[in-house]
C-alpha cells in the first residue's frame, strides 16, 4: 500500500468533493427539505450555504495556520483524551451516516430497479465494490473520481435539460413557501447537507498542498451548491410541491418521467452513471472512515480494516425493516443531531487555537 | 492454484447462467400489457374489474418463424383486488408473466371515474415499479372492458402503435387534452385546478336527423360510416379533486388549450358563422400569437382576472366569396365579427366553469400563486372558493395572417354570368 | 493459511537427475594458452569438432609462426576471411608489423578469456590465434541471414512510412538512426541471458531521458537470470510489473517511426535480434489507444479517427453486455416497436439471452482465432464460412435470434479498430467479464464492474508511471489523451516520463 502516500491534485480533489456531496440530490435528501419548506425547498440549499460558510471559514483558518489535517489538529489542541473523544464522535457520526446512506442507496436499487433481488446481495455488491476501491488508496480514489466526474456531470446536465423541457416555471410560486422565517428556521436544521465538508478537513495531508486544498474546497463548495440548488429547483418545477413531497426518491422519479425522442423510458440509461457516482461516493466515505478508525485505534496500515468495516456496514445496514421509512426517520434524526456539531465544532476548535495563542504570529503573514 | 480458481469461476458462471437471477426475466417470457382498463363493480368497494389489453409481439413480425396468423392482441377481463396481484391472477389464463413495462394507456370507465372511491385505486398505481407517470389517462363512456374489447383498428393493427399515433394527432389538433398520470396527481394534489382527461367511446350515439357540428361535440356524437374501428375520442372528461364531474366538448377543449399558459402553443382549426352570408361558415385557423397574459387582481373584494389573448387568424374557406385581400373595410368587419364571436365563446365557457365546476382547467391557479409570497397566504385565499365569484374578462386581439394559399376568389356573379 | 500451504507445495522444484558440467565451465573460464596446439585442442573439444560441421579451423603460417583462424562459416562473411584476412596475412612479409596494421577489417578486438572468445565467435566474429600469444584477435564479419525490410502488417497506416522492423537488430537500429540524426541517441547493449547470450539494445536520447527511469530499466534487465530470452515478447513478460494483469504495461510496436517518436519524447525503446518489433516503455493507457496515423493525418481527420476508435472501444466492451442487461433486466428501456420485434424473434429461441450471446461471442472468437491460424490460401474462406453461413444458419435454425447476430458482429467488428494486440486482448477479455456481470445484475452489474475496472486502471503503473496519466494524475504534457491537439499546440514532452528537457517547440 505504498501508493496511498501519494497526494492528489486540485482536479481530483474537486471531483471527490462533488461526487461525495452533490450525489445527495439523488437520494431522499430533497424530501427532507421539501417536507417542511414546500415551494421554498430549493432556496434552502443556497441559504444553507450562506450559513455553512461561517464554520468553513473558521476551519479553514485553523487548518491553514497549522498546515495539518484536522485529526492532528484536534489531537494537538485537545490533548489525548478529549481529542480522542471528539474524534470518536466524528467517527461515530461518520459511520452512522455511512450505514444509513448505504442502506438508502440499497433501498433505492431495491425498490426502483431490482425489486426481487435480495437486499443483502445488492448491499453486498455495493460494499464489495467500495471496499475494493478504498483499498486501492486515496490517490487512486481521487484519480478514479476525476476519470468519471466529467461524464457524471454531463449526464446530470442532460437530466437537467430534459427536465427543463417538461417543467413549469409557475410551480416556483409562492416563492417564500411557508414564509421567510420558516425558511431560516428550517434551513438551520438541515445544515448538515453540507456537513460532509467537515470530513474534507480530515484529509488535508493527502492533498498536494494547503493552497490546493483551500482553492479546491471553495471551488467544490460552489459546484456542489450549484448542482444541488438546480436539482432541487428542477424537482420542484417538474412535480410541484405537493406531489414532490409524496415521492420517495425524486431524482429517480424524474429520470423515469423524462424522455427524449424515441427513447421513452430512460431511467436505465441514467442508472449506470448514478451507480458509478454512488460507488465512488461510498468509497471515499469508507476510506475516510477507515482513516479515522485507524487513527483512533492506532492501526498504521488502516487500509486493511476496510473490508471489515464494509462487512460490518452490510450487516448493520440490513437490520431495519421497511427501510424506506425507517431509515428516513433515522436520517432525519441524524441530520438534526449532526447540524449543531457541524456548526459549533469548528468554532470551538478555532477558539481553542486562539486561546492557545497559535494565531498570534499569524497576523503578520496574512 | 490457477486451476482451482478457474474451476470455481466457471462453476459460478454456470450457476449464474443456469439458475437465472432474481430480477431476470427473458423478453419472450413476458406478456406485455399495453392498455389497462379499470371498472367499478356494483356494490363492491374492495374489488374492481381489470381488463388487460395484451400485445402479441409475433403479430406482423417478418422474422424467421414469425407468428403466422395469430391475432394482434389478447384481451382478458377479470375481478381483482389490486393492480399488482392482478398480474399473477391473470396467469390462470395468460401463459406468460404479465408486465406493465409497455403500458401506455389507462382506461377508466366514466362510472368508475365518478365514484368517490376512484382516487384510492389511482394511488395504487404509484406503488408499482413498472407503472410510469407518463401513462395516458382515458375515460371511456361505457365500461372500460367493453371499450377495450372494441379496440380493433384495421390499419394500425398493433395496439401500442395505434395509441401512440392517435393520441399524438388528438393533441396536435386539440380535439382531446394531453392527460398523463403525472399531471393527474399533480393537479389533484394541488387541489385548485380541474384536470382534463381524454374522453372516448366505442358507442356511436344514434341521433339521426340533426346534423351536429363536428367541431363542438363529445365522444360518441361524431357520425361516421365506413369500415373502421368503432372507437372515437373527442372532448375531455373533467376531474375535480380526483373525481370526474363532467365532460366538455372538443371546442371547449380547444379553448382550454388556448387559455392555458402551460400548454404548448397550438394552431387550431375551427369554424364560425360567416358575417357576409348566413348560410355559410367560415373555416379559420387560430394560432396563439405569443403568450397569454393573465392580469390578476386578487386583493380586491371581488378578485378579477383580465386575460389578453393575441390570436393570429388565417381564413381558410371563403364560401361567401368576399374579396378580403382587396377590401380593407370588409376585413375590418370580419375582424370585429370574429372578435365578438370568439370572445363570446370564451366567456360562455368561463362562465360554465365558474357556475358548473367551481374551478377552471386553465392552470390559472398557478398564475395566481405568483401573487402570493407565502403558501399560507395562498391557502387562506382558497382558490376553489374564490374562483366562482371572480370577475373575468377575456380580451382578444386578432391579427389576420393571411387568407389561405390563394387569397383571391373570383366574383361569383361574374362566374355565373 | 491454506493458500500459503498450497503455494509451497506447488512451487517445489522437482528433482531431476542432472549431469555435472563444472569441468566444462572451468575450461571456459580459463585464459588462453600460449601454445597454439593446446588452444586448438581446447576449442575443438568445446565445439565438438568434427561433429559440428559449420565450425571452421583454418591453420596457416604467419611468417614463421603458426596461426589459426576459427569462425563459423554460416554466420560470417567468408569473403572477408579470404580477401581481407588470409590474403594480407599470407602476403605480409614484415613479421614485425602489428596485426591491427595489416588487416583491413573495420573492427578488431582482442580477448584472452576462452568464454569471451566463444561469445564473439557466436556473434559472427573471426578469431585469429597466433602461436606464442596469449590472446586472440577478433575480426568483425557477421553475416546473419534474415528478411529484408518489409511493409508493416499489423499496424498499417495509409499516410505515413510503411517500413517495419525486421529480425535483425542492426537493421532496426539503422532505421531508427535514420529518423533521429542526433549524437545524443544512445544504443546501449547488454547481454540478458546466460546460455544463449541474447543481446538487448536500449535506445534513448541521453539528453532527454530520465536517468532514474533508465537505471530502473537497466536494473530490471540485469535481474533476468535465465538461460535464454529469444524475443521481445518473452522479454516483455520478464520485465513487466504485473505479469498477471489483464492490461499491458509495455508497448509492442513494429513501426520504427513510432518507436522513434517515442524516443524523441523521452521514452526508452528496447530492441532485440529475432524480433521484428520494439518495446516502448513506460507505456500508458493512451499509448495503446493511439495509433501513429492519428498524428500523420490532419488535425480534424486525426481526431475523427480517435472518436471512431473511442466509439469502437466502448462498443466492443459494452454492446453485448448491454444487450443482455437490457433484454433481461431493463426491457422497459427499449422502444415498444423494437421490444416487440426482439420478443418476436426470441419466441422460438431455446436459450436464455445471456447464453445465446455468450455462444455467439465464443463462436466469433473461435472464427477469429481459427482465421489467424489457417494457412493463408484458405484464410478468406474461413471468414465467409464462419461469419455468413454460421450466422445465417444459426438464425434459420432458431438457435440464435437475428438481433444477437447483429450485436455480436458489431461488437466483434469494433474490436478490430483497437489496433494494439495486447489492448485488443484486454478489451475482448473484459467484454466477457462484463457480459457475465450483465447477466447477473443487469446494467447495475455492468456499472459495478466498470467502477472496479476504473479503480484497477488507475492503480496500475508502468515503470513508475501511472497508467492513465496525464489524464490523472495530471502532468505537464501535450494533452494527447482521448483527442489530440493541433501540432502547433503540442509544446511539451509528456511530463510523466520526467524528461530532462520538457519543451518540444
Amino acid at each position: 500500500m505504498q501508493q496511498s502516500q501519494e497526494k492528489i491534485g486540485i482536479r481530483e480533489y474537486i471531483a471527490i468533493i462533488t461526487i461525495m456531496i452533490a450525489t445527495k440530490v439523488t437520494d431522499d435528501t430533497p424530501i427532507l427539505f421539501f417536507d417542511t419548506l414546500d415551494t421554498a425547498g430549493w432556496i434552502a440549499p443556497f441559504f444553507n450555504a450562506l450559513i455553512v460558510v461561517i464554520p468553513l471559514i473558521f476551519l479553514m483558518k485553523v487548518v491553514t495556520r497549522y498546515n495539518k489535517g484536522l485529526i492532528e489538529i484536534i489531537d494537538g489542541l485537545f490533548g489525548k483524551y478529549l481529542g480522542f473523544l471528539l474524534l470518536f464522535i466524528i467517527w461515530f457520526i461518520s459511520i452512522s451516516a455511512l450505514i444509513i446512506d448505504t442502506a438508502i442507496y440499497t433501498d433505492i436499487i431495491g425498490t426502483m430497479y431490482f425489486i426481487r433481488t435480495p437486499t443483502i446481495i445488492i448491499y453486498g455488491l455495493i460494499m464489495a465494490v467500495c471496499a475494493y476501491g478504498a483499498k486501492r488508496g486515496f490517490a487512486q480514489i481521487g484519480s478514479a473520481a476525476w476519470v468519471v466526474y466529467p461524464y457524471l456531470q454531463v449526464s446530470l446536465l442532460f437530466v437537467f435539460i430534459l427536465t427543463l423541457s417538461d417543467s413549469n416555471l409557475s410551480f416556483i410560486h409562492p416563492i417564500f413557501g411557508p414564509g421567510p422565517i420558516e425558511i431560516v428556521k428550517e434551513s438551520t436544521f438541515t445544515l448538515s447537507i453540507y456537513a460532509d465538508f467537515l470530513y474534507l478537513f480530515l484529509i488535508v495531508p493527502f492533498i498536494k498542498d494547503i493552497h490546493v486544498f483551500k482553492k479546491g474546497t471553495w471551488a467544490g463548495f460552489i459546484i456542489v451548491i450549484i448542482n444541488v440548488g438546480i436539482a432541487f429547483l428542477l424537482f420542484l418545477l417538474l412535480f410541484d410541491y405537493q406531489s414532490l413531497k409524496m415521492v420517495n426518491y425524486p431524482f429517480h422519479e424524474v429520470i423515469r418521467y423524462i424522455d427524449t425522442g424515441f427513447l421513452t423510458n430512460m431511467e436505465s440509461f441514467f442508472l449506470p452513471f448514478w451507480a458509478i457516482a454512488s460507488f465512488i461516493r461510498f468509497t471515499v466515505y469508507i476510506w475516510i472512515n477507515a482513516l479515522l478508525f485507524g487513527h483512533l485505534f492506532k492501526i498504521k496500515q488502516f487500509e486493511y480494516v476496510i473490508p471489515s468495516i464494509a462487512t460490518l456496514i452490510v450487516f448493520i445496514g440490513i437490520l431495519p425493516e421497511s427501510p424506506t421509512y425507517a431509515i428516513f426517520e433515522l436520517r432525519k434524526t441524524l441530520f438534526q443531531f449532526t447540524t449543531p456539531i457541524f456548526f459549533f465544532l469548528p468554532i470551538l476548535i478555532w477558539i481553542v487555537a486562539k486561546l492557545k495563542g497559535d494565531f498570534s504570529n499569524d497576523d503578520n503573514n496574512n | 492454484m490457477m486451476t482451482t480458481i478457474t474451476k470455481s469461476i466457471s462453476l459460478f458462471a454456470m450457476l449464474v447462467f443456469l439458475s437465472g437471477c432474481w430480477d431476470q426475466v427473458e423478453l419472450e417470457g413476458r406478456a406485455y400489457v399495453v392498455g389497462l382498463g379499470m371498472d367499478k363493480i356494483d356494490d363492491e368497494t374492495n374489488q374492481i374489474r381489470i381488463t388487460f389489453l395484451i400485445s402479441n409481439p409475433e403479430f406482423g413480425s417478418l422474422a424467421e418463424g414469425g407468428g403466422g396468423d395469430e391475432p394482434p392482441q389478447e384481451i382478458i377481463s377479470f375481478v381483482a383486488n389490486d393492480m399488482e396481484s392482478a398480474k399473477d391472477v391473470a396467469n390462470m389464463v395468460v401463459a406468460k408473466q404479465v408486465t406493465y413495462d409497455l403500458l401506455r394507456v389507462l382506461f377508466i370507465s366514466e362510472e368508475f371515474a365518478k365514484d368517490p372511491e376512484f382516487i384510492r385505486w389511482m394511488y395504487d398505481l404509484t406503488k408499482s415499479k413498472e407503472i410510469r407517470r407518463d401513462i395516458r389517462l382515458v375515460v371511456s363512456k361505457e365500461k372500460a372492458s367493453t371499450f377495450i374489447q372494441n379496440i380493433n383498428p384495421l390499419l394500425e393493427s398493433r395496439p401500442h402503435e395505434y395509441f401512440e399515433k392517435i393520441f399524438e394527432r388528438l393533441n396536435a389538433t386539440g380535439i382531446a387534452p394531453t392527460s398523463d398520470l403525472l399531471k393527474f396527481f399533480r393537479i389533484t394534489e394541488s387541489d385548485a385546478d380541474l384536470f382534463l382527461s381524454i374522453y372516448g367511446t366505442s358507442l356511436q350515439k344514434n341521433n339521426s336527423g340533426s346534423v351536429q357540428n363536428p367541431l363542438n361535440i363529445t365522444a360518441g356524437e361524431f357520425q361516421y360510416e365506413g369500415m373502421t374501428s368503432p372507437i372515437q375520442f373527442a372532448g375531455a372528461a373533467v376531474f375535480k379533486e380526483g373525481k370526474m364531474i363532467g365532460t366538455i366538448t372538443t371546442r371547449e377543449t380547444r379553448l382550454a388549450y388556448l387559455l392555458n399558459p402551460t400548454l404548448p402553443i397550438k394552431d387550431i382549426l375551427t369554424a364560425y358563422p360567416d358575417p357576409f352570408s348566413e348560410d355559410h361558415k367560415l373555416a379559420i385557423r387560430v394560432e396563439k400569437q405569443g403568450k397569454v397574459k393573465t392580469k390578476m387582481d386578487l386583493k380586491k373584494e371581488v378578485p378579477s382576472i383580465d386575460v389578453s389573448l393575441p390570436l393570429a387568424v388565417e381564413v381558410l374557406s371563403n364560401h361567401s366569396m368576399v374579396d378580403y385581400p382587396k377590401e380593407a373595410e370588409k376585413r375590418e368587419q370580419l375582424k370585429k365579427h370574429l372578435d365578438d364571436e370568439i370572445t363570446k365563446v370564451f366567456e360562455d365557457f368561463i362562465k360554465k366553469t365558474q357556475e358548473e365546476y367551481g374551478t377552471e382547467p386553465f392552470g390559472w391557479s398557478l398564475e395566481a400563486r405568483k401573487h402570493f409570497r407565502t403558501l399560507p397566504e395562498f391557502e387562506k385565499f382558497d382558490w376553489m372558493k374564490t374562483y366562482p365569484n371572480m370577475d373575468i374578462n377575456v380580451d382578444i386581439s386578432i391579427r389576420f395572417s393571411n387568407f389561405g394559399r390563394q387569397g383571391e376568389v373570383p366574383k361569383l356573379e361574374e362566374l355565373r354570368d | 493459511m491454506l493458500k500459503q500451504f498450497l503455494q509451497k507445495t506447488l512451487k517445489k522444484i522437482p528433482t531431476v537427475p542432472e549431469e555435472s558440467s563444472t569441468e566444462e565451465i572451468d575450461k571456459k573460464q580459463s585464459n588462453l594458452n600460449a601454445s597454439l596446439k593446446k588452444n586448438l585442442d581446447l576449442f575443438k573439444e568445446i565445439y565438438q569438432y568434427p561433429l559440428n560441421t559449420d565450425i571452421q579451423f583454418r591453420e596457416f603460417l604467419l611468417g614463421n609462426r603458426k596461426a589459426l583462424l576459427i569462425f563459423i562459416d554460416t554466420i560470417t562473411k567468408t569473403d572477408i576471411v579470404e580477401d581481407h584476412i588470409l590474403t594480407p596475412l599470407l602476403a605480409s612479409e614484415d613479421t614485425n608489423k602489428k596485426i591491427e596494421d595489416s588487416i583491413p577489417v573495420k573492427s578488431i578486438i582482442t580477448k584472452t578469456v576462452v568464454k569471451d572468445i566463444l561469445i564473439e565467435i557466436s556473434k559472427g566474429y573471426i578469431a585469429l590465434f597466433i602461436d606464442g600469444e596469449e590472446k586472440a584477435y577478433l575480426f568483425s564479419a557477421p553475416n546473419f541471414e534474415g528478411r529484408n525490410i518489409e511493409k508493416s502488417e499489423n499496424e498499417t497506416v495509409v499516410k505515413g512510412p510503411k517500413e517495419a522492423f525486421n529480425e535483425l537488430s542492426s537493421t532496426n537500429i539503422s532505421m531508427i538512426r535514420k529518423k533521429i540524426k542526433s549524437e545524443s541517441l544512445v544504443v546501449e547493449s547488454s547481454v540478458i541471458s546466460q546460455r544463449s547470450n541474447n543481446d538487448v539494445y536500449i535506445l534513448y536520447l541521453s539528453d532527454v531521458v530520465n536517468d532514474k527511469m533508465l537505471s530502473n530499466v537497466r536494473e530490471r534487465l540485469k535481474k533476468i537470470e535465465v538461460d535464454t530470452v529469444q524475443t521481445l515478447g518473452l522479454l516483455e513478460q520478464r520485465i513487466e510489473e504485473r505479469p498477471k494483469s489483464i492490461f499491458p504495461t509495455i508497448l509492442f510496436t513494429e513501426r520504427p517511426d513510432r518507436a522513434a517518436s517515442y524516443i524523441e519524447d523521452g521514452y526508452i525503446v528496447l530492441l532485440m535480434d529475432n524480433s521484428p518489433a520494439s518495446l516502448v516503455l513506460p507505456a500508458t493507457f493512451w499509448s495503446f489507444y493511439h495509433s501513429s496515423e492519428d498524428h500523420y493525418l490532419r488535425f480534424p481527420y486525426g481526431n475523427f479517427t480517435r472518436m471512431l476508435r473511442l466509439l469502437a472501444l466502448f462498443m466492443t466492451l459494452f454492446i453485448s453486455a448491454a444487450y443482455v442487461a437490457i433484454v433481461t433486466y431493463h426491457a422497459e428501456m427499449i422502444p415498444p416497436d423494437l421490444l416487440l420485434a426482439i420478443a418476436a424473434t426470441r419466441e422460438k429461441v431455446p436459450f436464455p439471452a445471456a447464453v445465446e450471446v455468450l455462444m455467439m461471442e465464443l463462436a466469433f472468437e473461435l472464427i477469429r482465432e481459427a482465421g489467424l491460424r489457417v494457412p493463408s490460401p484458405i484464410g478468406p474462406t474461413i471468414g465467409i464460412v464462419g461469419a455468413l453461413i454460421l450466422g445465417q444458419a444459426a438464425v434459420q435454425a432458431n438457435i440464435v435470434s437475428p438481433i444477437v447476430v447483429i450485436v455480436v458482429a458489431l461488437g466483434g467488428l469494433s474490436s478490430f479498430a483497437i489496433g494494439d494486440l495486447s489492448m485488443n486482448f484486454a478489451v475482448r477479455m473484459s467484454r466477457f467479464l462484463l457480459l457475465l456481470a450483465a447477466s447477473f445484475f443487469g446494467i447495475y452489474g455492468i456499472a459495478a464492474l466498470f467502477t472496479v475496472g476504473i479503480f484497477y486502471l488507475v492503480s496500475i503503473k508502468s515503470f513508475g508511471v501511472p497508467y492513465l496519466s496525464p489524464l490523472t494524475p495530471k502532468y505537464v504534457s501535450s494533452k494527447d489523451t482521448i483527442f489530440r491537439r493541433l501540432l502547433q499546440n503540442e509544446f511539451f514532452r509528456p511530463g510523466y516520463v520526467k524528461p530532462k528537457d520538457i519543451k518540444k517547440q
